[in-house]
């Protein structure tokens, strides 16, 4: 017969087998819930950041100072001084960060195949913020025509609300696009007329946008000369949902298109929640630990004189400690396998139902909660093992 | 492995054993490997506490116990252990079989203590057919009788490899003819491992051939 099944007939494990199966279910549940919270935490972080689910509109946000009543009238108050910029930009949050260089000049334009000619306004940002890709997008002094981009809120606004209220034929992206119509940009006395030309439609910024470099020449030569302090700014950020860049900006009173931004609340709720599920996750595991430990002296104590008599007849400790880890430990890997296998299927499921609604989570557990499980299991056999040794000692 | 005491005196025994003459306590004495030794001893004179320093079981005494030149207590309990499965063998007065074991278990559990076990389990039959308690083998250790409670104490002490045999009154519960068995069979043993054994007890007696004899 084997020295551990002699064991197993001195050694009684059996004595307050009740509070032991309690705490292995304990401990099931801590881990389940400690899974799930990483999981949840991991999958929202593949719904912001994942690239399949990228939402390229997002990415970008055009912040200016909100207006309020105290500013009418003043407007270099809703400007951005350069120390406001140098910190917006030092922000971790701020990818980088481009200013809307606003029209020191007048611009009319006159679409004379559409029917209407209006005042309007130009502003230009650093190419790099715009989400329109053309070779038609540039500009050196001598050209007479300048690109220009326009909202495709614009477009619709006309297609939509204008055009038909007007009994005006509606217009397609492509045939907007051949349209030249003539941009009249004065200051004061000096005028220079220009053609037009519609580059591409943008849904990234809310702005008619003509070239950097012609908006610089033409502040030289039409406006004051004296370069004007921004009052709209462009950030590309990894996460407009972030909950520092909205505490950010609702700090310094800046305001950016909420729509984007929304998001922030729901992932700070379920950021709370996630974070209370693993705290109780973790309490309950120091719980179950703490009943193991307790176990272990129980069985230890209740056998203190069979343990006595082995080791006076010659059983080494290590034996004895072998022997006890070897009737827990298995139980706690089972465990551990089926959290891990039951948050396994809850993330398959999960990810099912997400894919119909086009929001794309890995089907697997993440590594995260396979490490998450190892350490556990790893902890409560340390644990585990500490208080064998500790009690053998004792004896 | 040569046992060394010198100066060895029992704490409890302080005052009793400063009176009487005695070739051990607060003495220097070694036990050379492979010597039969008897102790002779009266009751009430620290037998069974001798074999229990020897054994590393009691700490209570002034003066040191050298184990190969090493004093007990600089031995972990890990060589401890190593040296109670193949050096040290014990047959205690008081038996301490398991009562939960079988008779036959409680045998076998020293034999397969070690990862390699010295004897194949048909040596506790054999044994125990030698000592005449075949019978009792699947019984429970709680039902035998004294008699054959230390026969099977006897046989657990031989399943080991030793090179010294602890012995607290080994045949007190036996009669003259079992005795004589047993002596026989721990003899043969013995001389097998060229071990040697050191035995307590109240009387003279002629079942071995000591080497020395003392007189506690």
């Amino acid at each position: 017969m084997q020295f551990y099944q002699l064991l197993k007939k001195i050694i009684r494990t059996g004595v307050g087998k009740g509070r032991f199966w309690m705490a292995a279910v304990g401990l099931g549940i801590a881990m389940l819930l400690i899974l799930v919270a990483l999981q949840v935490h991991h999958n929202f972080s593949a719904l912001l950041y994942g690239e399949k689910n990228q939402n390229e509109r997002a990415d970008f946000l055009v912040i200016n100072k909100k207006i309020t009543n105290e500013m009418m009238g003043r407007p270099e108050l809703t400007t951005f001084t350069k120390t406001e910029l140098n910190d917006f930009a030092a922000q971790p949050f701020v990818q980088s960060l481009g200013v809307i260089t606003a029209a020191q000049f007048n611009v009319k334009m006159v679409a004379d195949q559409l029917g209407f000619s209006t005042e309007m306004f130009f502003e230009a940002v650093p190419d790099s913020f715009i989400d329109v890709k053309s070779d038609e997008w540039k500009w050196q002094p001598g050209q007479m025509v300048i690109p220009v981009i326009v909202p495709r809120d614009f477009v619709d606004m006309f297609n939509f609300g204008f055009a038909l209220g007007n009994s005006i034929p509606q217009f397609s992206e492509e045939t907007i696009k051949t349209l030249s119509p003539g941009i009249v940009i004065s200051q004061g006395l000096r005028t220079g007329q220009f053609a037009g030309k519609i580059a591409g439609f943008s849904d990234r910024i809310s702005t008619v946008l003509v070239p950097q470099a012609f908006m610089d020449w033409a502040n030289g030569i039409y406006g004051s000369g004296a370069a004007k302090a921004p009052s709209r700014i462009i950030i590309k950020t990894k996460d407009p949902s972030s909950t520092v860049l909205a505490d950010y900006l609702e700090k310094h009173g800046f305001s950016t298109d909420t729509e984007k931004t929304k998001y922030s609340k729901i992932r700070g709720i379920v950021q709370v929640i996630v974070s209370v599920v693993g705290f109780f996750g973790l309490v309950l595991l120091l719980f179950a630990l703490l009943v193991f430990s307790m176990f272990i002296q129980l069985v230890i104590a209740s056998c203190k004189k069979e343990i006595r008599l082995l080791i006076t007849l010659g059983a080494a400790p290590r034996q004895l400690q072998g022997y006890l880890l070897r009737q827990f430990v298995p139980m706690y890997i089972v465990i551990g396998v089926l959290a891990l296998l039951l948050v396994a299927g809850l993330q398959w499921w999960v990810s099912g139902i997400l894919a119909g609604h086009n929001m794309f989570v890995p089907q697997w557990p993440s590594l995260a909660a396979l490490l998450a499980t190892l350490a556990i299991l790893v902890l409560v056999y340390a644990v585990n093992l500490f208080s064998v040794k500790k009690h053998i000692a004792d004896i | 492995m040569q046992i060394a005491l010198s100066a060895v005196v029992p704490v409890p025994l302080r005052d009793k054993v400063m009176q009487q003459a005695s070739d051990i306590w607060n003495r220097n004495v070694t036990f050379s490997p492979g010597q039969f030794i008897k102790i002779k001893a009266p009751s009430g004179t620290g037998k069974t506490t001798l074999v229990h320093y020897l054994y590393h079981i009691r700490y209570d005494y002034t003066g040191t116990i050298q184990i190969n030149g090493q004093p007990w207590p600089s031995y972990s309990r890990d060589q401890l252990a190593a040296m109670r499965q193949a050096q040290i063998s014990v047959i205690f007065q008081d038996l301490r079989l398991f009562d939960q074991l079988t008779a036959q278990e409680n045998v076998e559990l020293k034999r397969v203590m070690q990862p390699q076990p010295m004897y194949g389990p048909e040596k506790i039959e054999e044994f125990a057919a030698r000592l005449g308690v075949s019978h009792v083998l699947r019984q429970s250790a709680a039902t035998l009788s004294y008699g054959e409670k230390q026969r099977i104490a006897i046989i657990r002490a031989l399943m080991q490899p030793f090179q010294w045999l602890m012995m607290d009154e080994p045949f007190s519960h036996l009669d003259e003819a079992n005795a004589q068995k047993a002596a026989q069979l721990i003899a043969e043993e013995c001389q097998r491992r060229k071990a040697g054994f050191i035995l307590t007890d109240l009387d003279h007696d002629n079942r071995f051939d000591y080497h020395v004899s003392y007189l506690l």
